[in-house]
């Protein structure tokens, strides 16, 4: 700083002196960003070079490579150059072959044209050999001629060579003869040495076979003691199977024994068929005429098992029965073999254990019988289609038959009401003015009437009972017949009776109907044995064959046994009204009482010695519908 | 038109059982006011006021009706089941007369609620006998109705 100046100058030198020191801190403070602006793009620099070296290794590295690649390149150059050469070689060694071939081609066409040559020369040699061949003909027809000399010559040198070595042989003869016999004896000399050996040996051999015989014969003793014993063990065993043998024997025999008997019922059976089976199912025994009409001959199945009889599914089928039997089972079975209808039983045999050794099959035709079976079945639909329509009929007869008997019930009492009624009018109200005789034939118009009016009544309670059903209860039969007897006793007051009534059983029935039965027997016995003088009446029963048996008898005047069919039919009489009375209905009501209670009447009389009437009735037999029909 | 109190009304198609039932209850004084009728028919007509009866005085009704069961057209049986479903008539005793003993018709009367039955028989002394001892215990023993139907 300059000291003269002026304070203003200085002042402005000091402004200015300031401002550039504030410049210059603005420039330091700039040069202190761009130094460090400079030192972040040195570091950016030398990490860019630092990046520059790896990249350059990287290039040198790849140059390395690619230096290699071009040696590698230039050593392959060489090998196509040389193997260019190489080629270029074979090329032109190619060339030379074909130089060479196209040489021996030429060779050979000149060679060809030698050949021709040759030939030629050759056809002209083959002339000339020809030509000379001929020459020799003549030539050896002259040799054959001076050979032939020549044999003959040599025949007598060959006699005399024979001669010579005939000679030559006997003296080698002689000397061959003479080596053998030394030869001989050399061997001779030989064996007898060998010989002597061998025998030393054999006596050697016969010392250690002495040895073992011994050894031998003690063990052959031993083995005859065992042998000893086996044979007795055997004698025993024997014995035994000897008894077994028979016992088998006997076993056999039975076996045949029922075998015959199975084949002879068989045989004997038309329409049957016998079989017996072991456990193997193989069969025993076939047997029977069924087997003929089944088509089968018995030699299919005797000996060969079932499995190889039948197809397999008979067979399956088979199978599942046999195992029942050999289960012990017995079972029939019902088949229909074709035109047969068959009836199979299939019989366990058991030996003494109970255990099954046997099966046997009974086969029964039954064709003959099913058929029956069914004609029946058809006969019995035909039977109940008539019943029906036979019942219905008589359902309709018995409608007709009821009307009838109530109209005749109704519509014959009336008129007979009137007769007898006008009748009794007349008696009554005209009595002064009728005779005696007039009076008689009124008695007898109203008698008449009377009778007819009983006579329809009887006959409508014998229709009645057959219509009735009947109430079973028990019935105390001595208490009823009593008090029938007193009943019945009032009604006959004139005569002398003597009625015994002994113990009577008691009985199931239709109390009423009983009582009927009783009152129409005992009213019987009262008044045809009502003329006697000592009239005896006995009422008892006894026990017969599962009824109860009553009777009631007298010693009236009886009946011709003569007309016994006649005693209980409806309106049949064996005596006249004038004699005893009676419509001759009682002894029929009585019949078809007994017989609706399943029981039964029947009667023994004499001509006035007396008649008993007997009815059964049955003694634990509940009464069934049944018995109604019966009438 | 009757206007006396009617004792017996007979209902009887056979001409001759009538005479002899009217003959007997005439003989025993029980036959003063006795109307007799020939079918079921015109007993129904009579009892109801219809037909030929037309505007009777129904409620002069009879003291006992003698009904035959037989009769052609109504029968007795239906004669009697008529009255006895009809408040107006049930009270009226009513005695069936047949000539049968069939079972199958006392059975029916009882259930249809007749009060007698009777068998007419063949003779006349049992028939009159009969006939007369009905008239007189339904007309003279019984003839008032409420003590019929307590009884």
């Amino acid at each position: 700083m300059n000291k003269g100046k002026k304070p203003d100058e200085l002042i402005i030198a000091n402004k200015k002196l300031l401002f550039q020191y504030g410049e210059k801190r603005k420039r330091a403070a700039e040069l202190v960003i761009a130094n460090k602006e400079l030192i972040f793009q040195n570091k950016e620099k030398a990490k860019r070079a630092a990046e520059l070296v790896i990249a350059n290794k990287e290039l040198i590295f790849q140059n390395k490579e690619k230096a290699k690649r071009a040696a590698e390149l230039i050593a392959a150059n060489k090998e196509l150059i040389f193997q260019n050469k190489e080629k270029a070689k074979r090329a032109a060694e190619l060339i030379v072959a074909n130089k060479e071939l196209i040489f021996q081609n030429k060779e050979k066409a000149k060679r060809a044209a030698e050949l021709i040559v040759a030939n030629k020369k050759l056809i002209f040699q083959n002339k000339e050999k020809a030509k000379r061949a001929a020459e020799l003909i003549v030539a050896n027809k002259e040799l054959i001629f001076q050979n032939k000399e020549k044999a003959k010559r040599a025949v007598e040198l060959i006699v005399a060579n024979k001669k010579l070595i005939f000679q030559n042989e006997e003296k080698a003869k002689r000397a061959a003869e003479l080596t053998i016999a030394n030869k001989e004896l050399i061997f001779q000399n030989k064996e007898k040495a060998k010989r002597a050996a061998e025998l030393t040996i054999a006596n050697k051999e016969l010392a250690f076979q002495n040895t073992e015989k011994g050894k031998r014969a003690a063990e052959l003793i031993i083995a005859n003691k065992e042998l000893l014993f086996q044979n007795r063990e055997k004698e025993k065993r024997a014995v035994e199977l000897s008894i077994a043998n028979k016992e088998l024997k006997i076993a056999g025999e039975k076996i045949r024994e029922s075998e015959r008997i199975y084949k002879t019922i068989a045989s004997s059976i038309p329409g049957s068929m016998i079989c017996l089976l072991d456990r193997d199912y193989r069969y025993l025994l076939m047997e029977g005429d069924m087997l003929e009409k089944l088509g089968y001959s018995k030699e299919i199945f005797l000996g060969n098992k079932a499995k190889d009889v039948w197809s397999p599914e008979l067979y399956i089928q088979g199978l599942e029965d046999f195992k029942r039997v050999f289960n012990g089972e017995v079972f029939t079975t019902e088949d229909d073999l074709g035109e047969h209808h068959t009836i199979t039983k299939f019989v366990p045999l058991k030996d003494e254990n109970d255990k099954v050794y046997s099966c046997m099959v009974v086969v029964i035709d039954v064709t003959e019988l099913k058929k029956a079976e069914r004609q029946i079945a058809e006969l019995n639909i035909g039977l109940e289609h008539k019943i029906v329509e036979r019942t219905a009929q008589l359902q309709a007869v018995n409608k007709e038959l009821e009307s009838f008997s109530y109209s005749v019930s109704h519509d014959l009492r009336a008129p007979l009401r009137a007769i007898n009624g006008f009748t009794q009018i007349l008696v009554e109200d005209y009595q002064e003015k009728l005779d005696e005789e007039a009076r008689d034939v009124l008695s007898v118009i109203i008698d008449n009437s009377k009778k007819m009016g009983l006579l329809i009544d009887n006959l409508l309670e014998f229709s009645r009972i057959g219509k009735q059903g009947i109430s079973v209860m028990n019935v105390g039969m001595k208490e009823l017949a009593d008090s029938v007897v007193a009943e019945l006793k009032q009604e006959y007051p004139n005569t002398e009776h003597q009625v015994n009534v002994k113990m009577l059983e008691n009985i199931k029935g239709d109390k009423n109907m009983l009582k009927q039965v009783l009152i129409n027997l005992i009213s019987n016995a009262l008044k045809y044995s009502g003329k006697k003088k000592e009239a005896m009446i006995e009422i008892g029963s006894y026990k017969k064959d599962n009824h109860y048996i009553y009777y009631i008898k007298d010693n009236g005047v009886g009946f011709d046994m003569l007309y016994y069919d006649k005693l209980f039919g409806v309106f049949q009489r064996l005596h006249s009204t004038d004699e005893f009375e009676g419509t001759g209905v009682g002894l029929a009501i009585v019949q078809r009482i007994i017989t609706k209670h399943g029981g039964k009447v029947w009667a023994e009389g004499k001509v006035n010695e007396g008649a008993c009437f007997y009815f059964s009735l049955p003694i634990f037999k509940s009464i069934s519908p049944q018995a109604d029909k019966n009438n | 038109m009757e206007t006396a109190n009617i004792e017996i009304l007979l209902v009887e198609d056979n001409q001759s059982d009538a005479k002899l039932t009217i003959r007997t209850l005439k003989k025993h004084h029980l036959a003063n006011n006795l109307i007799h009728l020939s079918d079921g028919a015109q007993a129904l007509d009579f009892i109801f006021g219809k037909g030929e009866y037309e505007g009777r005085d129904i409620t002069n009704k009879p003291n006992v009706i003698f009904l035959d069961i037989k009769m052609p057209k109504v029968n007795g049986l239906e004669v009697l089941r008529t009255i006895k479903n009809d408040e107006r008539t049930k009270s009226i005793p009513v005695v069936m007369m047949t000539s049968s003993k069939e079972e199958q018709d006392i059975v029916e009367s009882q259930k249809l609620g007749a009060n007698s039955y009777v068998v007419k028989p063949v003779g006349f002394d049992n028939f009159s006998k009969a006939v007369a001892e009905l008239g007189y215990y339904w007309l003279v023993v019984n003839s008032n109705p409420s003590q019929y139907l307590r009884s």
